[in-house]
Order: C-alpha cells, then structure tokens, then sequence
C-alpha cells in the first residue's frame, strides 16, 4: 500500500468512527421498533399489565412532578438569590441524586424512610407505612427527578436581570406580584424545559423504585418495572411499552428543542 | 423634598452624602466611579445603607439610628436605570401600567400613553422601540405610579445624538411640571442646562458642592466641573 493510499485511510478513520457511534446508538432502538408488528402493539398495549402501569405511571409522574414544582421552585429561587457557602452545599446535595447509581438511591430511601430505617419508625407511629406503596414510587421518582428541574430553574432564576425586579419593586410590586408578574414569565423556558427533562427522569425510573417500592402490579409497578416483568411471561406488553417510551421520549425531545436540550445539559454541568 | 443623609460602603468604596432636594429637577453630576448610580440606589432602597436618614416629604424612609427601612416598593420612589429596564414579555401599555392595577389605574397609565405620544405603540414590546420610545415608555411607567420622588439614572445616554436633542427638552419639562424632587444622573452639560434645577457635584463618593445652575457655570466648584463646562461651550 502507498504511503499515500494509508494517509486516506487514516483520514477516513474519524468518520468510520463516527458512523460506528451512530449505529450502535441507532441500532437497538431500531430493533425494538423492527421487532414490534403494529398488531402487537396493539395487543401489548391492552395486555393488563401495560393498562395498569401506564396508569400507575401516569398517576406517579403527575405528583412528582407536582411535588417538584412546588417543593423545588422556592429552593431553585433561594440557590439562585444566596449564593455563599450554603447554597453550594445545598447544590451538592441537589446534583448527588443526578450521579449517583439509582440503586444507590433506592438503598438509601430504604435506610431512609423504611421500616427500621432512619425516619421509618417515627413514620410508622404516624401511621405512615412507606415502603411499597405507591407513595413509595412518588418519593423515589421525585428523589431521582427533582434535581433536574431544581438545576435548571435556578439557572434561569440567577440570568434574571436584577434590574428588572428593583423597577418592579419600585413600582409598587411585593414578592408575589414579582414573581407572578416579572420572574416566573421570563424564567419560563428555564422551567418548562426542567419540567420536561424532570418528568421524563421520573417516568424512567426503575431501580430505585425497585428497591424502595417493589413491583407489585397496580401499586407500585410503574411502565419500566413492567417491561421488566413482562421479559419474563410475554414479550408483547414490554415492546409495546418500550416503542411508548420511546415516542414519550421524542415527544419530551420536540418540547424542549434542540437548542433548549443542549442548554440543559449545560446548566446541569 | 427629599432629604439625604447616607453613608453607603460597598466593595471598599465609601459614600457620604448629606443633600436636601426640594420640588423640580436636580442635575447629578461627577466623573464615573464618583458614586452617583450608587447614590440613586441607596435612595430607592437596592444597595444596603450603613448609617443614615432618608426623609421625604416628611415621611421617614430610613433612619438607621431608630432602624427603620421602608421596602422599596412603599417608598414611592421611581426609578429610571440606565438601561430602563423596561419588562420585556409585557407590552407598552402593560409596561405603563404595571404599578397601578385596577381600572383607574389603567385610565392614568392611558392618559400618560396619550401625552407622551406612544398611543401608536401600546400593543408593541420594548424589543420593537427604538431608544427614545423606550425612555418615553420607561419615563410614563414611572410616572403612573405617581411617585413622591424620581431618580433617572443617565436617561438620555442610551440614545442617538438626535432623539437626544428631542427628548431632552421633553423630559426637562416634565420634571418641572410634576414639581417632586427629582434627581437626574447625566455626563453631558447641554442636559444640565436643559434640566434648569440645581446641580450637585459628586466626587469620590462626597458632595463636592451643590447649587444653582448660574453659579455652577460661573465658577466651577472643581477641575472636572471646569472640564464640563468648558466641553459644552466648546460642542455648541
């Protein structure tokens, strides 16, 4: 081969690789679509198992992210106004459940909130049993979600410019009518996209609910436990739900645009 | 009238400053760094005070001694930064009368959009205005709210050479019809002879003097007074 046959090659080397990326990224999601005849997934989609949850799901991932918005709000407002030493440990602890192994999390809300755990035996005098129940699902999924929307509504919050809210002041306007009026419409795609990337995290969620919250069909068996269960009896319901995921996912992906997506990531960072 | 008595420290710089303004405007001027934006946002509340008394119209919006801090949204102070900031997701007419609720409200706001000729451009955001439609728009907001006091913080900056001209003469009116203490920010001398009020020289976070407009012209209190006055003459 001539010298100059191999420096070609070698060119070509960045693009083969970046085709070999590609495909194996491509690949499986196709697999999954390929393998999955319309009349499938129809069926798969009214097999109990997807019916109950996709509701179970549903139900979760609303008051997570319900929870997230109205826990997660004032805390993303309060990083982003007091930075200092506080708010950077409070952004630790905020980032962790985003790295850390979802199994991790699960053990950890087991020692946490379960029977013998950390808070479980005042909980339980409290009449408050949480380990598999569906609340369980709700605590894991906002554990696992919140950050997501924590960091990026609080991105937005410190790029608010300062000004703005000392003319609404002078004008008049106390803290809720700052908010209502000036913060929270500027600050909207900050919080839609967290909204969005949060509740496409609690919906995913599996091995934390898993640990914490089991998988009992109708109680805490959300759509990922579910395609779980199903590998083992009918693969029909796991496909189907998978192709949903995916088209949620898309979906998710067409909320928040490219450009919005990438600019998440950032702020995650 | 508004009656000053501040001593501000921020990031190892020092203002101290013991003014009484009475109705009409008042010219601010200094060279940058002098304490001036410092000084107006002291007044309005946004930059923390370490010792002092800000007394309006005899109502007491800070003494430190007996520590009182009116918030800034009762003192009834209006603000006009330098870059106005005006809200961008809401319109003009929105932008007017976003400090007066309710339906009278919205009749002076209306009433303000008339007379500073904006009617045209009441469904448009600050986006779409050039300069001098947003210090009018910025100006009228303020106004609404009908404000014991005014600070405008370099108004005319932001624009060309031309709206300049127009608006200076607008706002120079203004003031003096609203008769309220209003103290104006500015670098160039055509605003303050344009503004006819009193000037008070600034200069390293202290009143280096303050007077009338003639005496300023006739014997410049400093060296960068003297700058200014000279810098005029010689653009006229």
């Amino acid at each position: 081969m001539s010298s100059r046959a191999g420096a070609r090659l070698l060119g070509l080397l960045p693009a083969a690789a970046a085709a070999l990326m590609l495909v194996v990224l491509a690949v499986p999601l196709l697999a999954l679509v390929l393998s999955t005849p319309p009349g499938d997934l129809v069926a798969g989609l009214r097999h109990p198992l997807a019916l109950s949850a996709l509701r179970l799901s549903l139900l979760t991932t609303t008051t997570s992210l319900a929870l997230t918005l109205l826990l997660g709000t004032p805390l993303a407002w309060w990083m982003a106004r007091h930075p200092g030493p506080a708010e950077r440990v409070a952004a630790t602890i905020v980032q962790l459940p985003i790295v850390v192994p979802p199994a991790v999390s699960g053990l950890a809300l087991l020692l946490a909130f379960g029977r013998r755990g950390l808070l479980g035996p005042a909980l339980e005098q409290a009449g408050w049993a949480l380990p598999f129940t569906t609340a369980a699902v709700v605590l894991a999924e906002l554990f696992v979600s919140a950050p997501f929307y924590i960091q990026s509504a609080a991105a937005t919050f410190r790029r608010l410019d300062e000004d703005l809210l000392w003319a609404a002041r002078s004008l008049g306007a106390g803290p809720a009518r700052r908010f209502v009026r000036v913060v929270l419409p500027l600050s909207r795609p900050g919080i839609v996209t967290g909204a969005a990337l949060s509740w496409a995290r609690a919906l995913g969620e599996f091995g934390a609910t898993l640990m914490f919250a089991g998988n009992l069909q109708g109680r805490t068996q959300t759509l990922p436990l579910a395609i779980y269960s199903a590998l083992e009896t009918d693969l029909r319901p796991a496909k189907a739900l998978s192709i949903l995921l995916v088209a949620v996912a898309l979906a998710v992906l067409g909320i928040l645009g490219r450009g919005t997506v990438l600019e998440a990531v950032r702020a995650r960072a | 009238m508004l009656e000053l008595d501040l001593e501000v420290v921020r990031d190892g710089f020092a203002l101290e400053v013991q003014l009484s303004l009475g109705p009409g405007p008042t010219a601010l001027v200094g060279p940058n760094g002098a304490g001036k934006s410092t000084l107006l946002r002291a007044i309005l509340g946004a930059v923390p005070v370490r010792r002092g008394r800000i007394v309006l119209d005899g109502h007491v919006l800070l003494d430190t001694d007996r520590g009182i801090s009116v918030p800034t949204e009762e003192r009834r102070v209006a603000w006009v930064p330098q870059e106005y900031a005006l809200f961008p997701h809401l319109t003009v007419q929105e932008n007017v009368a976003f400090g007066v609720p309710g339906p009278a409200g919205h009749a002076r706001a209306d009433a303000l959009i008339g007379q500073l000729g904006l009617e045209a451009l009441r469904s448009r955001r600050p986006g779409a205005l050039s300069g001098g439609e947003r210090q009018k728009v910025a100006l009228a907001r303020a106004l609404a709210t009908e404000p014991r006091a005014l600070l405008l913080d370099e108004p005319l900056a932001a624009l060309d050479a031309d709206t300049r001209e127009a608006t200076r003469t607008l706002l120079a009116e203004s003031l003096h019809r609203l008769a309220i203490p209003s103290m104006v920010v500015t670098h160039e001398m055509r605003d303050v002879l344009a503004l006819q009020g009193s000037v008070v020289l600034l200069e390293g976070g202290r009143v280096r003097s303050t007077g009338t407009l003639d005496l300023f012209r006739a014997a410049p209190p400093s060296e960068f007074a003297r700058s200014l006055v000279t810098r005029a003459i010689g653009s006229v």
